[in-house]
């Protein structure tokens, strides 16, 4: 069977955040809550942070969509969702192809293990099998351009190198839908420069990329379309050609 | 509906369709269970790295604490060492595990936080990586169990497929355990203390360093005790003593009475977990 062609679609998409402050995280509270009914305190319930209301996404292979907006307009929140990682309090996110979210590039780092370590670890959580990592290694390590570093713990490395061997682990895989907070730029200028040319082309294998950044040039290179969130209220796709319009909105 | 090349999200609500996603989640875990064992032999090859003994650390400290106690008990109740030495030290091995994969369960979320904020990694795979971890410690420890079980020539009549029976319902009802208090210790910060000082408790009112026949009269008190059950099913069959029916009736009805009550509180709180965190 033929998998569907690359999409991501978005209908309707509110995503809350109940915020369990530490007041509501107390059991004795809770429990007080139970036993005398529901009326102690003046919060009986949670509250609520509406990050993303009624958001319609659709995105089809060769859109490299840019996401622009405030601190706190729900730009990773909605880079989060299309991940998987949330659960829609109303509406529906279908991603259609293997999704890759460069949100975090420490994730799954552990700095006692050594860097080949790191990398397989890395690996497994983005789901690629021992074996496939047995084969990419080799490049992988040739890419970090750490030599023997490779068989050190993380912690004696230099934030530098750490951010290299990061880069080179989680853009080792496979994606055909790319999400990134921010365009990743890690190392000395020559790495960057390396660094620049493998983003460029996993995004090119890619067949969608959202890019969240505040970085208006960085759209324009790598962006063919671009949205604009405010308050978690999304703008309608424009192309990119009309950013000058968002942003002075 | 999920796979590795579809994923959908809805605000579909209502109790079966929350069942099914919880189904699917415990489904999809096992598709990656791979993970969560490389990822449980990370946590302990992690641990105990720059250590020459690693994990055996602890297995030797059990060993020690086994030669100790059971010197010390053997003569304070006056039975032989031959029965009580082995007695102890399974108790101690097994109870450890079970009383790991428990505690540990508390963090099982909360550690996976960066993770579960932005993969679509199923949750279970979180709780095997716990079990997975507690297990490869077992693994460990059987070294002491196999000394004894030789040492004293229990190997000769002991029971292994019986005493794995044992092992498979113990880990049957630690993982529910886990699981439990994994969602709650998520939710409420409190309840790691509480289940750390519950497990404690049952240490010393379970028989792990006193035998049952001491206690006469008060044989039903044991009997309401989780612990002895889950502990005897083990222990017996390796020492050669026959287990109670009723011990495997009531490991049965807690491991399927768990496990429904515990897939249950998932699928309520499943979507809301990775935003206790």
């Amino acid at each position: 069977m033929k998998p569907p062609p690359v999409s991501i679609t978005c209908t309707d998409l509110t995503l809350r955040f109940p915020v369990y402050g530490v007041d509501a995280k107390s059991l004795k509270k809770a429990l007080a809550r139970v036993t005398v009914g529901g009326r102690l305190g003046r919060h009986s319930g949670v509250t609520d942070v509406t990050a993303l209301q009624g958001v319609n996404l659709k995105l089809e292979a060769g859109d490299r969509l840019g996401l622009i907006g405030h601190n706190g307009s729900g730009k990773t929140t909605l880079l989060r969702a299309l991940s998987g990682a949330y659960e829609p309090d109303e509406g529906t996110i279908e991603v259609n192809g293997r999704i890759a979210a460069l949100l975090d590039l420490g994730l799954g780092i552990d700095s006692s293990a050594t860097g080949y370590e790191n990398i397989r670890l890395r690996g497994r959580i983005a789901g690629l099998t021992s074996k496939e990592i047995d084969e990419r290694m080799d490049e992988i390590a040739a890419f970090t351009g750490l030599g023997p570093f490779l068989a050190m713990p993380v912690k004696t490395y230099s934030q530098g190198m750490q951010g290299r061997l990061a880069f080179a682990a989680a853009t080792a895989v496979e994606a055909d839908v790319l999400l990134m907070d921010e365009w990743i730029a890690v190392g000395d200028a020559e790495f960057q420069k390396l660094a620049h040319k493998r983003l460029l082309k996993l995004v090119e294998r890619a067949g969608i990329l959202v890019l969240a950044t505040h970085e208006a040039p960085l759209l324009k290179l790598y962006c063919n379309k671009v949205m604009k969130l405010d308050g978690g209220i999304a703008s309608e796709i424009m192309d990119i050609r009309r950013i000058d319009e968002l942003l002075a909105a | 509906m999920d796979s590795a090349t579809h994923m959908l999200r809805t605000g579909q609500r209502g109790t079966l369709f929350q069942l099914q996603m919880a189904a699917r989640d415990l489904r999809n875990s096992f598709g990656r269970i791979g993970l969560a064992w490389s990822l449980a032999w990370h946590d302990v090859a992690s641990r105990y790295r720059g250590s020459i003994l690693g994990p055996f650390w602890i297995t030797l400290s059990m060993g020690l604490m086994t030669l100790g106690i059971g010197f010390l008990y053997a003569n304070l109740f006056n039975i032989e060492l031959h029965i009580f030495l082995p007695y102890v030290a399974l108790g101690i091995v097994f109870f450890a595990v079970m009383t790991g994969t428990i505690n540990e369960g508390c963090d099982t979320f909360v550690q996976a936080a960066g993770m579960l904020s932005q993969t679509s990694l199923p949750m279970f795979t979180f709780l095997w990586r716990t079990v997975f971890r507690n297990l490869i410690n077992l693994g460990h420890h059987l070294v002491i169990v196999i000394g004894m079980l030789v040492f004293y020539g229990y190997w000769r009549t002991a029971n292994v497929p019986l005493a794995l029976l044992g092992v498979i319902l113990m880990v049957l009802n630690a993982s529910w355990l886990s699981m439990l208090v994994g969602i709650a210790s998520a939710r409420f910060r409190d309840i790691p203390q509480i289940v750390i000082s519950v497990m404690q408790f049952a240490l010393f009112m379970s028989p792990v360093f006193w035998r049952p026949s001491k206690f006469g009269d008060y044989k039903a008190f044991l009997d309401f005790n989780p612990f002895y059950h889950l502990l005897e099913a083990v222990r017996a069959p390796l020492l050669g003593t026959p287990v109670e029916a009723q011990s495997y009736i009531v490991l049965v009805a807690m491991a399927v009475g768990g496990w429904i009550v515990t897939f249950l509180i998932f699928a309520r709180t499943r979507r809301r977990i990775v935003h206790y965190l």
